[in-house]
């Protein structure tokens, strides 16, 4: 072995040289090989370290232990399934969050989607309606109709009309009262299934001032109760019964109007 | 090492639990405790795997195998601590060797102090890299590089001894 042209690393290197130097991967090693390489001392090294590997192949394997070998599902890592990785505690929680992440979102914009301008208030007057007893009112006994005129000439409230669909339905009472955003609403209470109506202004444009206009019947739910709110003139008039939009739908349909815009 | 675990982790059994099992047999120097070690390693790694704790370490075998083997041979006489002959290896080394039984060279390097016996057994399996070897073994470069040149030189007095005293290697 060229010693003199060695570092004490690639003497190192040397002795740790592989016996077989099919595939070396080390670049230190190979760099040391490559200046040994034809040196008597480490060709002798070599040899004899292929010798000795030669014996050490030449072990013979027990039939007992050759029985091991042919096992082959001996230690076989259980496969990967999905079964497996969906009993991981850690996939299981981030699936369980995903879902409720998605149930949220899913939830939101079903809400989101049915929304109109307005569709805020008619949800509170909703819950309005289920808590107001008819002793409250003002008693009326008229067509709902014509009470447009009441409440312009009492209170000033223009434009506080009941659509045709329902200005035929007689009244129990009536009464106009002042919101938590001190809007006037006009509340009226009816013979037919103790439904009610309520009429409160419609939603405007924060910035301009404008009425926020949708066309149609649009339906809003809360606490058993549902609404079918029309907006017209500045004015949303919204008829409310304890119930389901099914059984509201029949007298939009009886009366002729517009199928209102399906909802949740 | 070529080929010890697979991609799935799983070892190569036909190359490398032979040579696995050729590891205790060097380790050992006795075939019948060689079995038993190989068999215990091999045994722990199945009920590892079915518990799903295998550990992903490339030579999780061989340094199990090694430790069941140091063990197992704490149990056995201890040889004394003595200095061992030296000599330069010669080109007719090979030759010796050649006529060496197996069982004789196992009993050989199962006799070296560990971690030389250690050294000595991963490095003629033929099996491993250097870098792979110093891993096994925690062992640094020097320290290995004169454990497996001390280890030729006394394996080499030991042939010319046997050789001069004219017995039968």
């Amino acid at each position: 072995m060229k010693t003199q042209r060695l570092s004490r690393r690639q003497r190192a290197l040397l002795d740790c040289a592989p016996i077989s130097q099919a595939q070396v991967r080390d670049r230190a090693m190979r760099s040391a090989l490559s200046r040994a390489n034809g040196s008597e001392k480490f060709v002798t090294q070599q040899n004899f370290d292929r010798a000795v590997a030669a014996v050490v192949r030449a072990i013979p394997i027990p039939a007992e232990t050759a029985q091991w070998l042919s096992n082959k599902e001996l230690i076989a890592a259980s496969p990967w399934t999905w079964k497996k990785l969906a009993r991981n505690p850690a996939v299981l929680s981030v699936a369980v969050a995903l879902l409720v992440i998605a149930g949220v979102f899913v939830f939101n914009f079903l809400n989101r989607i049915n929304d109109f301008p307005g569709s805020a208030s008619a949800r509170k007057l909703l819950s309005v309606a289920a808590s107001t007893r008819s002793l409250v009112l003002d008693p009326v006994n008229a067509e709902a109709g014509t009470l447009s005129d009441l409440f312009f000439m009492k209170h000033g409230l223009e434009h506080y009309d009941v659509p045709e669909e329902f200005a035929n339905f007689r009244t129990i009472g009536c009464r106009v009262f002042d919101d938590d955003e001190s809007r006037r609403i006009a509340q009226i209470w009816v013979t037919e299934k103790r439904m009610q109506f309520f009429l409160f202004p419609a939603e405007r444009d924060a910035k301009t001032g404008t009425v926020l206009h949708f066309p149609g019947w649009r339906y809003v739910h809360q606490e058993g109760w549902t609404g079918a709110v029309k907006e017209e003139k500045g004015v949303c008039f919204m008829a409310a019964m304890r119930g389901t939009q099914k059984d509201l739908a029949s007298y939009l349909a009886k009366a002729g109007g517009k199928p209102p815009v399906p909802s949740r | 090492m070529r080929v010890i675990f697979g991609k799935s982790g799983v070892p190569d059994r036909k190359q490398n639990l032979s040579q696995l099992y050729r590891f205790c047999f060097l380790m050992l120097g006795d075939s019948g405790k060689a079995q038993e070690v190989f068999q215990d390693t091999l045994r722990e790694a199945a009920r590892r795997a079915a518990e799903g704790v295998l550990p992903r370490e490339s030579f999780w075998l061989f340094r199990e195998a090694r430790w069941r083997c140091l063990e197992a041979s704490q149990s056995d006489v201890q040889p004394e601590p003595i200095e061992l002959e030296e000599s330069e290896i010669h080109p007719r080394a090979p030759s010796q060797i050649q006529l060496i039984d197996p069982a004789r060279l196992a009993v050989w390097i199962s006799a070296a102090p560990d971690p030389q016996r250690t050294a000595l057994a991963l490095f003629y399996l033929d099996e491993f890299d250097y870098r792979e070897i110093l891993a096994l073994t925690d062992l640094k470069l020097s320290e290995l590089s004169r454990l497996l040149a001390a280890g030729r030189r006394q394996f080499q007095a030991w042939l010319d001894a046997r050789i001069s005293a004219g017995s039968a290697v």
